[in-house]
């Protein structure tokens, strides 16, 4: 990037003082589609016994190669899997990316609060 | 800046003035990162809640999590500050590593600033869309290198 000294001095306490660079309204992130419950209910037929899951939705800011990479790195998908449940964010805006018991899956919802995913649980007969 | 291999490590060489902006741009993510819960309208994507429609699961989660993200986001970062000290950075494939989630909370805090919401959203084209960008930029080229290994 060319105009990085520039750019250098104008980012200066940009980041801690919100309205140097426009400030926005409180209230987000904001679920912008409409998903079914197909995986869910999937899920539910083949494990009737585990009721919580892991959610990962779909942001606007994090890279399709990044989502992959941790759903790989941290879950230890293999690379076809990863790219699935990745696709599947993107498209149908969440993926169920864990099932089991309660405090596993918030673990694993604050591993991806950790790299910065969109992760939340839920009773899975209740998502 | 240039991002290539040298066998297992990851090289990163800036041009002028990009490893300032990023150590700039590090704390005060430090900054919004250490402030107050909530003080920083960023916390809802950095710290979102846990659970959509329970508040009370959702502050239990918080309450049980939040300060050792705050310590461990915040370490990451000081940690990367500390490699930017030089315009050629070398990194090994687990340094590496920890750049990419700071990368992306970068991206979180300053796509909130710019108003960034939706997928379709588009980049402004400001001095703070082009760094935006540009850490994206440089998150998917190590991305592409690590996954060589």
């Amino acid at each position: 990037m060319q105009r990085m000294a520039v750019v250098a001095q104008l980012v200066e306490r940009w980041l801690v003082v919100p309205d140097v660079a426009g400030s926005s309204p409180v209230g987000r992130p904001i679920l912008n589609s409409t998903q079914s419950d197909a995986d869910l209910e999937t899920f539910l037929e083949v494990a009737p016994d585990v009721p919580w899951v892991t959610l990962v939705w779909n942001d606007p800011v994090n890279l399709m190669s990044y989502v992959s990479y941790v759903f790989r790195t941290y879950f230890g998908f293999p690379k076809d899997e990863a790219e699935r449940l990745m696709l599947q964010v993107h498209h149908d805006g969440r993926s169920v990316v864990a099932i089991g018991p309660r405090e596993e899956m918030e673990r694993h919802t604050e591993a991806m609060h950790e790299f910065g995913l969109w992760a939340t649980v839920a009773k899975a007969s209740d998502s | 800046m240039r991002v290539s291999r040298s066998g297992p490590e990851i090289v990163l060489e800036f041009a002028d003035g990009e490893s300032g902006v990023l150590r700039s741009l590090v704390d005060q993510y430090l900054e919004v990162v250490g402030t107050d819960a909530g003080a920083d309208p960023s916390h809802a994507r950095l710290f979102p809640a846990a659970y959509r429609d329970d508040d009370a699961a959702a502050e239990e989660f918080t309450r049980y999590t939040r300060a050792g993200l705050v310590d461990r986001k915040a370490a990451n970062a000081a940690q990367v500050s500390l490699a930017l000290d030089e315009e050629r950075v070398r990194l090994d494939p687990d340094a590496a590593a920890r750049w990419l989630p700071l990368l992306t909370d970068l991206r979180l805090v300053i796509a909130d600033r710019l108003g960034i919401r939706l997928d379709d959203d588009e980049i402004p084209d400001t001095a703070a869309g082009e760094v935006y960008a540009w850490l994206g930029h440089l998150q998917e080229s190590m991305i592409l290198l690590l996954e060589e290994t």
